[in-house]
């Protein structure tokens, strides 16, 4: 009986390796990479004395963490979730949308899923992007600032996490 | 000149008076407030190893303040947290209550706007006001989005101090040392009615001390030493088989004994029904 079941687990495995070895393997942004990366963030905000929303995205524009600063203005919470939406489902930043239409390319606003406002900024792994911030309450350079502050933590949040 | 400015002063001073008089004041969650839900809602599903969850917490007007995804929660549970808290403030009640009318039959409710009928929405209550609410999502069932949902929901309910007076009348009182009970536990201290027939566990509270009053019976108490298998069942809390070392005492009725926090404590034979009142502080 035991070896049945060994050689059954064996096949499994054996089965499951071919699977993983046909799929590429994608990096996962995890929720304390994202706690570190708001931190940064937060850090960044406090020092300027700016209320602002900032909010964490998967690599689906899926939110993973946010947190409103106290007084912030609630309408933040919807812009700073789409900022970092844009950021990460365009896999660029959300200022470039905002320039394409300051520039002329008005029709950039149709755009499916995007915020065109600056202040979202993607999130990098090994060259990838794996997520993006969200940044909104502020002025919009200053919202910006403080994205790029959490970002900028994201190769050490990630790294710090591997061990 | 001075009389002058001192009039307008006046004159506004009245002015703004009369404007505070207009509004009423209401208590507001804050970050922190809204972190420490969740901390407890992630150290709940932690400990009934729930498969994943998305935490919402929203203020009054349902406007999200912080929200946590749980690494392998499926990725539309974000929103669907966001909605059974809103839905929880805005409404002023558990979402349960929703899904409930509307499975028996009440369909045209799912019509509402900005209204997630899904259990696991709960209202954060705080002195009695409704000050935000918390929304899980991505659990193992929708009981368990809202058990975790209310771990969460009390932990600043029960941080904030109560500031109205606690009375328990005597039947009360009886009817809890009878069972052994507790009677309060509030964040900053807990009373038991406690009643042991039988000898314990070693136990340490780490950040509770307790203040111990034996009431009726006796016991032997072995306090300090080592706690032997000593594992974390609860926040805080260690428990063991047994103490290897210490003091050991006799305590009987009449005897009050204050065993500081982290210290070890192990009731190891009991005689009679052992009855005592106990005051935890942390």
């Amino acid at each position: 009986m035991r070896q049945i079941i060994m050689s059954f687990s064996l096949a499994l495995l054996f089965l499951s390796s071919v699977v993983i070895a046909d799929l590429p393997v994608k990096n996962v942004l995890t929720l304390d990479a994202a706690n570190k990366i708001v931190e940064a963030a937060e850090a960044e905000a406090m020092k300027r004395g700016a209320t602002v929303v900032i909010a964490v995205v998967d690599d689906g524009g899926y939110l993973i963490l946010l947190e409103r600063l106290d007084d912030t203005q609630v309408a933040s919470v919807d812009v700073a979730i789409g900022k970092a939406r844009t950021a990460a489902i365009f896999r660029r930043p959300s200022k470039v949308f905002e320039d394409q239409v300051r520039e002329g390319r008005i029709a950039a606003i149709a755009l499916p899923g995007a915020t065109p406002l600056q202040g979202g900024i993607p999130i990098l792994y090994n060259g990838k992007v794996i997520g993006a911030i969200g940044v909104s309450g502020n002025t919009p350079q200053e919202d910006e600032d403080i994205a790029k502050a959490g970002a900028a933590a994201a190769a050490q949040a990630i790294k710090g996490e591997k061990k | 000149m001075n009389i002058k400015k001192f009039i307008i002063g006046l004159f506004i001073l009245t002015l703004s008076t009369t404007g505070y008089a207009q509004v009423s004041s209401k208590k507001t969650l804050t970050l922190d407030g809204a972190m420490k839900v969740i901390s407890a809602a992630v150290d709940y599903a932690k400990k009934k190893n729930a498969p994943g969850a998305a935490i919402a917490v929203v203020d009054d007007g349902g406007n999200l303040i912080a929200l946590e995804r749980l690494d392998g929660t499926f990725a539309a549970g974000s929103n669907i947290s966001i909605g059974k808290a809103r839905t929880a403030a805005l409404f002023k009640k558990p979402t349960k209550g929703f899904e409930d009318i509307i499975a028996k039959g009440r369909t045209s409710m799912v019509a509402l706007q900005d209204f997630t009928p899904l259990q696991g929405g709960v209202p954060i209550t705080l002195d009695g006001e409704i000050v935000g609410a918390i929304g899980v999502s991505g659990a193992a069932s929708a009981q368990q989005d809202e058990e975790i949902a209310v771990a969460g929901a009390n932990a600043v309910s029960s941080a904030t101090p109560s500031l109205s007076v606690a009375y328990f009348d005597k039947n009360k009182v009886s009817a809890a040392f009878a069972k052994g009970a507790p009677l309060i536990e509030i964040s900053n201290y807990k009373v038991h009615a406690s009643r042991r027939t039988e000898p314990g566990i070693a136990e340490v509270h780490v950040k509770d001390t307790d203040i111990i009053y034996m009431l009726e019976g006796s016991a032997t108490l072995v306090t300090g030493g080592e706690v032997v298998d000593g594992k974390t069942t609860a926040t805080d809390e260690v428990r063991g088989k047994e103490i290897k070392g210490g003091e050991t005492r006799n305590i009987t009725k009449g005897d009050v004994i204050i065993v500081p926090a982290g210290v070890p404590h192990w009731f190891k034979e009991v005689k009679g029904p052992v009855i005592y009142y106990v005051v935890k502080v942390s």
